[in-house]
């Protein structure tokens, strides 16, 4: 079939020009040695100013890590990694603490500049113009282009800027960078970090738990509705290193927060890894709803570099009535393998899982979700939709367990896969867990290409085929897309457009 | 690889590793088989799986494995009136063939023993993977069984019984059975015995040849004191069908692998099973399918219903290769859950690696629906029988399906038997 050649021919094609994002800054860095061991982590620490509880928390934590093995389970394949060859702290050189913007590194200010994230507040709060390049060049659409956005900004190693911050202390919520908060309100980070996701969690958790370096920190105390969305924006951008970020998330008795994460990386031939840990607390009536647009360097059309995206998130519902949404656009990274979940801990509390994995190329995804059922009347949903083109595999993994307690616990789970071309696999490996009489799960999953009727119709409509194909894609992804906040569908749905570009025909 | 110390060997382990060492001077093989059973000896060796290795996660075998009975060579046990009347029975009593079979027109029987003292089936003696812990059980003791080969185009009038009775001890059991291009049959594999500690082995190992039409019956009705490791092998081939029925229906601990490859375009496969459990049991259906060349069907539909303590487990993964293109696989696995003290957990999976098929699975766990149970109520029926109905047509719903008759009704007889029992 000429069509089927031709999808092959174009998946081939596909070339490194695609990932826009895959520029190299040079900036002054400030570098720990190589390497990682008690000595590193006194560093990292000392440097961020740390108070001991801190440095001792990650101390046990290394402890912990040495003891461990790396898990091989995932249907993932890599070389193994060196934890010794990566550089674990790695910061731009400025003046200590910029109290400004006006005193950040301005080659760092046009990397974010060229990225299209808006750092400066007034640009946005007139909203009048889209921010160019300061070397004339257009900047391409970008998902942070719009709206007020406070914007948390991780360069490598440590957060480089946070706006909005004012404006947003005004309403009692705070927003800073995570080694800000260990400084400025320890009480509020000894209280809730780790305490979702323990040092002792899992293998790429305790390594994180020991080297983390920067993240953010939200507060959203008792009854705010935070007047704006949150967004964390990292880049990685230095040579071997590896980013291990921290996000804190705590939204007090019947607080509101929606929180975007965005993330890009240069064009490397090395593999560089990206191991964060992401907390959410709700309590009592509080909402949290986390949607991340991931797009880190995927690697080259041969497979060649890339990020490895080996991440930890997970939200404890600890309230009653308490919700946390994760929605995920999953295009970037060599590999992807993480899981966001939610702990449906109090009475009446909720979780949400939307997902769409796009692979195309070499990319290998393991994700998915858990859903643990502990409250009484909880309820879950989870709408996994996952595109392989390419050489890539896609899987979905996911459990949804209702515990001995958790009576009337309630899931639905549905994944589908979309397989484009013939060198691609899609998985689906979902876990069911029933220890509750009264729990009622339904989990329905399909498997399928483009149907040649849908493509019909559509073209027969005097719509050519690649846009076609665009079109059903993005009706297959339509469910999940509707969750975004509005800043980031667009963009999402272009995102797409462009992992695909090329893989269909 | 593993560059840990071996954990210390639990009593079973221990136990099963002595008894080879008794029995292998009893054990018949000629040198190929014998070299076989040493290697299956040492994946044993090794540990019996835990939930670490991913086939076993609900299932593991090294702690709720507590005990090994012994080999109990004067236990009596008598064949079974078969489940289907008029079949021709082939039984195996405490793990061994008997000498005075059946004539079936178009049927050669032969005793495993005896393939096993000329060696012709120790090519089908390999496990199927590292994790295949059953089959390297079987192959380490396997002692007899049956040979069955239906010549190509034979149509049995009857159908063929195979019984696996013990009476208590171990058992090691293998089934083979080559079903001739173009022939038709029906068989049913019992599985019982008395009420004694057993460990029972089983394996079976089916050829559908080109256009044969299969009907192949589980029943499994062990009791509560048996561990029943269990497994089912096939092939399908060219524009043949397999219709697999699984009821199981008693053992303490009990491991049902369904293994199955089609090998020729147009074969088609189905799978339906029955997990009736109650009391203090644990239950696993394991089935793993490989769509292997285009052009191949498969549909699944797993009911299971848990009372009392008992644990249940359905792992279901179809494997849809590279070239198995216009594959169509449906999987559907519902439980309902009766007891607080219950529990299910499924895992259906679907790895596909061919872009033009059609596949699906759907999985639920649920209580009895209100609604129903308010309907039949609503017109007068107690709550207990207006449960019991809504349960027994939750299962007896996919008896129906095999359309045979006489197959309907014996095995909703076996339903009732259940029912009747454990209701």
């Amino acid at each position: 079939m000429p069509a089927v050649q031709e999808t092959i021919d174009r998946v081939r094609k596909i070339d490194v020009d695609q990932y826009k994002y895959g520029f190299q800054t040079e900036i002054e860095m400030d570098k720990a040695p190589k390497g990682l061991s008690e000595d590193i982590i006194r560093f990292i620490s000392a440097k961020k100013d740390e108070p001991d509880w801190m440095l001792e928390w990650r101390l046990g934590a290394y402890r912990r890590w040495l003891t461990l093995e790396e898990p091989t389970w995932a249907r993932v394949h890599f070389p193994k990694i060196d934890f010794q060859d990566i550089y674990y702290y790695a910061a731009p050189k400025s003046t200590p603490g910029p109290k400004s913007l006006s005193e950040v590194d301005p080659e760092l200010l046009k990397v974010y500049e060229k990225l299209g994230i808006p750092l400066k507040e007034q640009e946005i709060l007139a909203g009048v113009q889209k921010p160019t390049a300061a070397d004339g060049e257009e900047i391409g659409d970008n998902v942070y282009k719009s709206g007020r956005v406070a914007v948390d900004a991780v360069f490598d190693s440590v957060s480089v800027v946070t706006t909005f911050k004012e404006e947003l202390a005004k309403a009692g919520v705070i927003f800073c960078s995570i080694s800000e908060a260990i400084r400025e309100h320890p009480e509020l980070v000894q209280k809730y970090l780790g305490s979702v996701v323990p040092t002792s969690d899992n293998f790429y958790a305790t390594l994180n738990s020991a080297v983390f370096t920067d993240g953010s920190f939200v507060f959203v105390p008792k009854g705010v509705r935070c007047p704006m969305e949150l967004s964390t924006y990292f880049r990685i951008n230095e040579k071997n290193t590896g980013q291990f970020e921290r996000t804190l998330i705590i939204a007090e008795e019947g607080a509101y927060v929606s929180y975007l994460e965005g993330c890009t990386a240069p064009q490397r031939d090395e593999n560089q890894l990206h191991a964060a840990v992401v907390e959410l607390v709700a309590l009592d009536d509080a909402e949290i709803k986390y949607s991340t647009v991931q797009n880190w360097y995927p690697g080259d059309a041969e497979g060649k570099g890339g990020i490895y995206n080996f991440v930890t998130k997970r939200g404890d519902c600890r309230g009653d009535r308490s919700k946390i949404s994760w929605t995920q656009v999953e295009t970037g990274s060599a590999i992807t393998w993480k899981y966001p979940s939610c702990i449906l801990r109090g009475d009446d509390s909720s979780g949400e899982f939307y997902s769409i994995a796009v692979s195309n190329g070499y990319q290998q995804v393991d994700s998915g979700t858990k859903m643990i059922h502990l409250g009484k009347n909880t309820s879950s949903r989870i709408i996994s939709k996952g595109i392989a083109a390419g050489f890539s595999q896609n899987t979905y993994r996911g459990q949804v367990s209702a515990h001995r307690k958790a009576t009337n616990a309630r899931n639905f789970t549905n994944c589908d896969s979309l397989l484009i071309g013939d060198q691609c696999g899609a998985h689906t490996v979902p876990y069911m867990e029933a220890k509750n009489a009264t729990a009622k799960f339904e989990h329905e999953a399909t498997t399928s290409k483009i149907s040649e009727d849908q493509k019909f119709y559509v073209m027969q409509r005097g719509i050519p085929e690649e846009e076609a194909i665009a079109l059903i894609v993005n009706g297959f992804v339509k469910d999940v897309i509707q969750q975004l906040p509005m800043e980031f569908a667009v963009e999402a749905q272009k995102l797409i457009g462009i992992s695909l570009e090329g893989s269909v025909g | 690889m593993n560059m840990h110390a071996q954990p210390q060997r639990t009593l079973a382990e221990t136990a099963l590793i002595d008894a080879f060492g008794e029995r292998l001077s009893q054990l018949p093989g000629d040198g190929a088989v014998m070299v076989k059973r040493d290697d299956a000896i040492e994946a044993i060796k090794h540990g019996l799986p835990t939930r670490r290795v991913e086939s076993w996660h609900y299932t593991d075998l090294r702690r709720l494995l507590t005990s090994v009975p012994a080999f109990e060579a004067g236990a009596v046990v008598k064949a079974l009136a078969p489940v289907l009347e008029g079949s021709a029975v082939l039984p195996v009593l405490n793990g061994i063939s008997q000498t005075k079979l059946p004539e079936i027109e178009g049927v050669t029987v032969q005793r495993l023993s005896e393939k096993l003292t000329d060696g012709s089936v120790a090519p089908g003696l390999d496990p199927y993977g590292d994790d295949d812990a059953i089959g390297a059980l079987n192959t380490a003791f396997v002692a007899d069984g049956y040979f069955v080969d239906i010549a190509d185009g034979t149509e049995l009038e009857k159908p063929i019984e195979l019984q696996n009775l013990q009476a208590g001890g171990q058992s090691h059991v293998r089934l083979l059975a080559r079903v001739g291009a173009g022939a038709k049959a029906i068989v049913v594999e019992r599985q019982a015995g008395e009420r004694d500690e057993a460990l029972v082995s089983s394996v079976s190992q089916l050829v559908v040849g080109d256009g044969a039409q299969v009907t192949w019956l589980i029943v499994q009705e062990q009791p509560e004191t048996a561990t029943h490791l269990a497994q089912f092998k096939a092939h399908i081939g060219k524009d043949a069908k397999l219709t697999l029925f699984v009821m199981n229906a008693g053992g303490r601990l009990v491991r049902q692998e369904v293994v199955v490859r089609t090998t020729g375009e147009g074969a088609d496969f189905k799978l339906r099973g029955i997990n009736l459990l109650a009391g203090d049991t644990h239950t696993d259906t394991t089935m793993v399918l490989d769509h292997a060349v285009p052009h191949t069907t498969s549909t699944e539909v797993i009911r299971n219903v848990v009372t009392g303590k008992a644990r249940g487990v359905f792992q279901g993964r179809i494997n849809v290769h590279q070239y198995a293109q216009k594959t169509n696989a449906k999987m559907a696995c519902n439980t309902l859950l009766l007891s607080d003290d219950g529990e299910f957990s499924t895992k259906p999976e679907l790895e596909i690696f061919a872009d033009d098929v059609v596949c699906g699975h759907g999985a639920t766990v649920t209580e009895i629906d209100h609604n129903h149970l308010f309907y039949l109520m609503a017109r007068g029926i107690d709550e207990k029988s207006a449960r019991g109905l809504l349960v027994k047509a939750f299962v007896a719903e996919v008896i129906e399906e095999l359309e045979d008759e006489a197959l309907v009704e014996a095995l909703e007889e076996r339903l009732d038997g259940w029912f009747s029992t454990h209701g």
